[in-house]
């Protein structure tokens, strides 16, 4: 399979600092990615230079042949690269019922809208009784499902999700990463930045230790690793 | 009595052209999270493309949507020149207040070099006036008090029923989740101003319909303007509407009361007491967000 999405040698950063060296990796060439890495080191930054908040000052950043960077996060979302930022600060004063039409705003995704309400209702029950509810009036968990839920709504071809899990209980994580398994079975390639590296592993097929703004690891399908290998990466030898 | 009817009429019409101009403010603060200082400029401007207008002999019923049309444009131009290119920055706030301060300086003193400085007047909505409640009014001010409310349920409607809508409460909210969803933040922002620019302008020609124009005509409403949004809390379009009318009241009732030496005073003191009380506005939640 060819990958869907590849970033080839992109540095990026901010003003004067450059976060992001020379970083280049692929996804979707053997299913659903993995990121992970120490906090400060350009997970984040990678996924806003590849959803087009940031523009990258070097470098190429292929979806499906087309190379994308330096496009408006605009026209990013109307190639169908759908990234669901972190931290779950969506749209406070909005109700559930206006983010997802809001999901359907981009003209790729708006004939589609009806069926992928049904999928995300289908996906988050929960979120259908709380419907005309606004956003700020959520619990954590229920507000990533609007924001996993919007990111739906734009007819994903390739889903990026940055810390699904961050700062929910165990309970509701749990459900939550069911649910994220439940997309990936549905046929929608992921990108996930995540600490919890035993979900990463039962989610994805390729992983990448992202640290000081490149590629520090790559773990491909068949080779395997334990616990203790993925703490020494995490903190050194 | 008629004490009453003078007060209530005073403050309806008062209010109503407050309304239409805190509405602006507000809207271009919820959006893009700036203050227009040129907001009373766009009312003299829209007052003084209806009089050319009406000078080259269109007709009022023509000439006033044309001028609001052309206000509309002139504040996209407006958000474009002086407050896009700088958006971003860290400091945005204090710069825009700045820009938009000389781009209304520059653009009064254009109008006074084009129009000069004689006082000008342009048609009333409707000629002729009445008695109602032992006051006389000019049905003029009568047309501005049932217009004023409509319009801005219609901007209400188009902020709370329409997808267009949708997107401008939703840039207010997040801008980074708004790139997320695919809204096109920058005409975002140009609609905000030309909305709030159109409104301004027609505030202009309302107002230049009954008081003779000048150059300077925006600065007072302007002024006015500023202590609604303040009282009323500027997170919300809501918040103004009512905060423009209880002013507009509050106003009425003082020069009738106490003369008009005192009401603006009067006006600041509650402007003081608001910022001391309920730094937010009257109306306002803490956050920011258009409904």
């Amino acid at each position: 399979m060819n990958p869907i999405l590849t970033v080839e040698s992109v540095t990026a950063g901010y003003g004067r600092v450059t976060v992001l060296h020379d970083i280049s990796l692929e996804a979707g060439r053997f299913g659903n990615v993995g990121l992970f890495g120490p906090n400060g080191h350009g997970k984040t930054t990678l996924l806003r230079a590849i959803s087009g908040l940031l523009k990258p000052k070097s470098g190429r950043i292929l979806f499906d042949g087309q190379d994308v960077a330096g496009l408006s996060a605009r026209a990013i979302v109307g190639t169908g690269l759908i990234h669901v930022p972190q931290g779950n600060r969506l749209f406070p004063d909005l109700s559930i019922a206006d983010c997802m039409a809001l999901g359907a705003y981009s003209s790729r995704a708006r004939p589609h809208e009806a069926e992928n309400r049904e999928k995300v209702i289908k996906l988050f029950p929960k979120l259908a009784e709380r419907w005309r509810q606004r956003v700020r009036t959520l619990s954590g968990g229920e507000r990533q499902m609007v924001s996993i839920g919007t990111a739906l709504m734009s007819h994903p071809r390739l889903l990026i999700l940055d810390e699904p899990t961050l700062g929910l209980a165990p309970k509701i994580k749990d459900e939550l990463c069911a649910s994220v398994m439940d997309i990936s079975r549905g046929g929608v390639p992921l990108i996930v930045v995540e600490q919890d590296i035993e979900f990463l592993l039962e989610l994805t097929q390729q992983l990448y230790l992202v640290n000081h703004g490149a590629v520090a690891t790559e773990i491909k399908p068949g080779e395997s690793l334990d616990h203790g290998e993925i703490m020494s990466m995490y903190f050194g030898h | 009595m008629s004490a009453l009817a003078e007060i209530l009429f005073g403050g309806l019409f008062q209010g109503s052209l407050y309304a239409m101009m805190a509405v602006g403010l507000a809207l271009v603060w919820t959006t893009i999270g700036v203050f227009n200082f040129s907001h009373g400029v766009f009312m003299m401007l829209g007052a003084y493309v209806a009089w050319q207008l009406v000078e080259l002999g269109l007709p009022a019923a023509v000439a006033f949507p044309v001028a609001v049309v052309v206000m509309a444009g002139v504040g996209w131009i407006l958000q474009a020149s002086v407050v896009r290119p700088l958006i971003g920055r860290p400091n945005i706030v204090l710069v825009v207040v700045i820009t938009t301060l000389a781009a209304g300086s520059l653009i009064e003193n254009g109008a006074l070099t084009i129009w000069g400085p004689r006082s000008k007047q342009i048609p009333a909505l409707i000629d002729g006036n009445a008695t109602i409640g032992g006051v006389g009014v000019s049905l003029h001010q009568i047309a501005i008090i049932v217009i004023t409310p409509l319009i801005l349920a219609a901007l209400w409607m188009f902020l709370n029923r329409t997808r267009l809508g949708l997107a401008l409460r939703a840039v207010a909210q997040n801008e980074d989740a708004s790139h997320l969803v695919g809204l096109n933040v920058t005409a975002l922002y140009g609609l905000a101003f030309a909305i709030a620019a159109s409104l301004a302008g027609l505030a202009g020609i309302f107002m230049g319909g009954y008081r003779f124009m000048s150059p300077v005509m925006g600065s007072d409403p302007l002024l006015k303007a500023l202590i609604v949004v303040v009282f009323g809390g500027i997170s919300s379009i809501s918040g103004p509407i009512f905060a423009a009318y209880l002013i507009g009241f509050f106003e009425a009732a003082c020069s009738y009361y106490f003369g008009l030496y005192w009401t603006p005073a009067l006006l600041f003191g509650v402007l003081i007491l608001t910022l001391m009380v309920r730094p937010e506005g009257i109306f306002a939640s803490r956050s920011r967000g258009l409904a």
